[in-house]
């Protein structure tokens, strides 16, 4: 592969980035030192003219503007992207988002981003291009990073933009009722549009060879779930492969949050994903407050370390009674559910919400939750917490359930390294990322915890990172209630300032949360994406099923319990 | 094994007692309502109101909130400059007709509602299509309708099977029909499970908006439960679009799609507030 030359930053201190021309790429370094200045304007990455700039638009353009001191935004030419993304990838930075922008009214085209996470310095690394304004091209380059796949065909599907090259540039979001040539993400197309429903066809991969033959399921299913559509091509029991058609529940989020003021967005994010209001939330509020420059209360970022476990507690505990219950263990998923009632008494006497809604807020929290209930808290998730124990104590012992979760759907540690599995699908096959140390947020570098480790990659792996944090959770809360500083839980957001850009990051009880905030004028927002974990683990799920029998998928599936909400948007 | 039946004795019965006995009363966040004595129509919570759900007549000074589109946020509850506006425990909203969910609306129209309610009942006739020809020729359309509630109560009356379609929630309203079979709720003491076929289905219980790509499945699937067949809206989102009314990819509600019987408010709605919506639809709470 040819490789950009030489490019190195003149940051000093700040930043450096080196590459090789040649066959030899060493380093990439990013002290953990490094500050953005914006006392210092020239910022020029590259030697040759051609190759990468920085932008860093404040500098350009007092219009644009991003806040953050850890993300790196790069602008790369159209021809170059390809190899510059490879590159990084090889350098084992994996691509985490990918997503398109009509900048139109900025005289920017279609612009497309590109955002590369540096886990080990808590660093993002943003690459940004433009789409070739005549074709409405983009080079492909998922047949190198596979993660990219997703991405390449929600931005064909919203903006119109085609991936020259992708291996299967077939249609994600929209499906046979969606007629040709309508881009939902373009600024020119109105909301409430609704376009004639169209006849295209869907295809799906096609498995062929004898005694092969496809088991069509969904989208209304058997069980109370979401719906989405599986395409199971079986030879016997086993199967070959499985092909996913989601966004059923496609409620256009990403359209409905432009123009509309900040305040309403927050209600917006809490309903992306129903379990996981709070990590949704928690991540908008945090670009906001990232735009705004607002440092939150430290009785709020307390608070919101209590929610956010509490959160991950219930939907933990609802997960792994779901595994019980799908491998017919009754008693033990009836144990779960006990737990998660009591999780829910615990948010009611917190906030009267079971779905921690109405919590958040711009700038802290809504109200002081917490204050005065401190001793009944800690008493209602110790007694989780005893329960708990016994019951992982019963089912570990029982054989005949540990066969059935023991090397089933095993995610291979490659494969979820390529798709960038997150959370406890990607930490059980040895990934090992969290967005609570890697990326710290809230309260949570001042508390103690620790985050599980397990290689195998099978159910029994995903149940037991699920067990682990589930019992790291309560001690998380019970270190934020008694840890918890006094004064006041909110710094109010009245105002922000238009054309600024930020990210937000969260640990969602599913993995990794990235949305990404851009701001219009009069406090609204002018660009709103949301990536939830569900997005990067649902092609994960379909490799992690290959090989089992039909009758294992329902708990496979359970083992990662992925939103179908938070898919669609 | 000894630890496990050691469990069962120790716990020998979670479920709460609901409907027979009322819930405890409790701290959680129930319907909000407006205080017209107190408000001073300032229209603050009407323009910040994130799903729309405030009704304000300035002139006529009557203000009210429709319960359907309501997303339970308090946000009027709290930008409220005098106060009027509170948040109660009540959580037994659903009701057969949409109109009454809208308290604006209500207040304002006091004499349609008559009419409207009348019109519902018009409307139900169509949805329970168990009507048999030869019966027609000399009763009053108004009669059989009365007739058929009456048939469908008594068949369904002790028992019911309910198939749960999601049609583009956020899941929350689907979390929540799932908690009905767990041991605090318990559905099946009262004679109600969930199948997995609408084809064994006496009920729809219907969560989302309905949205584009579901809207071909929700039909079918209400076409696939044989009559007679009830169907129950769960959530704002199901009743009125919620927050997602008007986007390219939604529906406001799913009466739009299919006839509605019963409209469960909330966001989501608690569990025992659909256990009231599904005893509403037959009839078994007053």
């Amino acid at each position: 592969m040819v490789m950009t030359s030489n490019l190195k930053g003149n940051l000093e201190s700040k930043f450096s980035l080196r590459f090789f021309s040649g066959q030899q790429f060493s380093e990439i370094a990013f002290p953990l030192t490094a500050k953005r200045s914006t006392n210092n304007p020239q910022v020029t990455l590259g030697t040759d003219k051609d190759n990468w700039q920085h932008v860093s638009f404040s500098d350009h353009d007092d219009k644009f503007s991003q806040e953050q001191d850890n993300v790196y935004y790069l602008e790369a030419p159209l021809e170059k992207i390809k190899e510059i993304c490879c590159y990084i990838q090889e350098l084992g930075c994996p691509l985490v988002l990918m997503f398109a922008n009509d900048e139109r009214s900025f005289q920017a085209g279609y612009a497309v981003y590109y955002v590369f996470a540096v886990r080990e310095e808590g660093m993002l690394l943003v690459i940004k291009t433009k789409a070739d304004p005549e074709t409405m091209e983009i080079p492909s380059i998922s047949n190198h990073v596979h993660a990219a796949s997703g991405y390449e065909r929600e931005i064909q599907d919203l903006f119109g933009i085609v991936p020259v090259g992708h291996p299967d540039a077939k249609r994600l979001v929209f499906h046979g009722n969606w007629p040709q040539g309508a881009y939902p993400l373009r600024k020119d197309f109105a909301l409430g549009q609704k376009p004639d429903f169209a006849r295209e066809k869907i295809r799906f991969q096609e498995v062929a060879g004898e005694g092969v033959y496809e088991i069509p399921v969904g989208p209304v299913h058997a069980g109370i779930i979401e719906p989405g559509h599986f395409r199971f091509s079986v030879a016997g029991e086993p199967i070959i492969n499985l092909e996913a058609q989601l966004y059923y529940v496609h409620k256009g989020i990403e359209k409905l949050a432009e123009g509309q003021s900040m305040e309403k967005c927050l209600f917006i994010a809490e309903r992306i994903s129903g379990d996981e209001t709070f990590a949704n939330s928690l991540a908008y509020c945090q670009a906001i407050e990232e735009i705004s420059e607002t440092k939150i209360p430290p009785r709020a970022a307390y608070t919101r370390v209590l929610f956010a476990e509490l959160e991950r507690l219930t939907s933990h505990l609802g997960d792994l009674g779901g595994i019980c219950l799908d491998a017919g263990y009754g008693f033990a998923n009836f144990q779960f559910q006990m737990m998660r009632g009591w999780a829910y008494s615990v948010a009611d006497e917190l906030c009267g919400m079971r779905f921690l809604r109405s919590v958040n807020k711009l700038g802290g929290v809504r109200k002081d939750f917490v204050s005065g209930k401190e001793a009944k808290l800690i008493e209602l998730l110790l007694n989780i917490r005893s329960e708990l124990e016994d019951t992982v104590t019963i089912i570990k012992s029982n054989s005949m359930f540990i066969d059935r979760v023991e090397n089933t759907g095993i995610l291979e540690t490659k494969i979820a390294a390529d798709l960038n599995a997150v959370g406890p699908g990607g930490r059980a096959s040895g990934i090992r990322y969290d967005v609570r140390k890697a990326f710290p947020y809230a309260a949570y570098p001042n508390l103690e915890f620790k985050v599980p480790e397990h290689n195998n990659g099978d159910i029994n792996c995903r149940m037991n990172t699920k067990i682990e944090e589930s019992f790291e959770a309560i001690n998380l809360m019970i270190q934020a209630i008694e840890g918890m500083p006094v004064g006041k839980v909110c710094e109010p957001i009245t105002e922000v300032k238009p054309y600024r850009f930020a990210f937000g990051l969260t640990e969602a009880p599913r993995g990794e949360n990235i949305h990404w905030v851009m701001t219009g004028e009069h406090n609204t927002l002018y660009r709103y994406k949301i990536r939830t974990p569900s997005f990067c683990n649902w092609p994960a799920l379909c490799h992690a099923v290959k090989g089992n029998i039909v009758p294992d998928f329902p708990l496979i599936n359970k083992s990662f319990n992925l939103s179908y909400a938070g898919n669609d948007l | 094994m000894f630890n496990t039946l050691k469990k069962i004795i120790k716990y020998p019965r979670l479920t709460q007692d609901y409907p027979n006995r009322s819930l405890t009363p409790a701290s959680f966040l129930g319907q909000t309502e407006i205080d017209t004595a107190k408000c001073n129509f300032c229209g603050d919570c009407a323009s910040h109101c994130p799903s729309h759900a405030i009704g304000l007549d300035k002139s006529a000074r009557s203000i009210g909130i429709d319960y359907a589109k309501c997303i339970f946020c308090i946000l009027c509850e709290e930008i409220c400059p005098v106060g009027a506006v509170q948040t109660t425990n009540k959580f037994e909203l659903a009701v057969r007709d949409k109109v009454t969910l809208n308290s604006h609306a209500l207040c304002t129209n006091a004499l349609s509602d008559t009419p409207l309610s009348n019109k519902n009942n018009d409307e139900s006739i169509n949805k329970t299509a168990i009507i048999k020809e030869d019966n027609l020729a000399n009763t009053s359309y108004e009669t059989i309708c009365s007739d058929l509630q009456v048939t469908i109560k008594r068949i369904f009356g002790r028992s019911l099977q309910i198939r749960e379609v999601d049609a583009g929630s956020c899941n929350g309203c689907d979390y929540e029909i799932n908690a009905l079979n767990n041991p605090f709720n318990d559905l099946e003491r009262l004679g109600i499970s969930f199948v997995a076929s609408p084809r064994h289905a006496d009920m729809l219980l219907v969560t989302g908006t309905g949205t584009r790509n579901m809207q071909q499945a929700l039909v079918k699937t209400y076409e696939a439960t044989p009559d007679p067949k009830l169907v129950v809206a769960v959530g704002a989102c199901a009743c009125s679009g919620g927050i997602f009314r008007d986007t390219y990819a939604t529906n406001n509600g799913i009466d739009s799609l299919v006839p509605v019987d019963v409209y469960i408010p909330g966001c989501p709605p608690r569990p025992q507030a659909i256990i009231y919506g599904i005893l509403k639809a037959i009839d078994r709470v007053k």
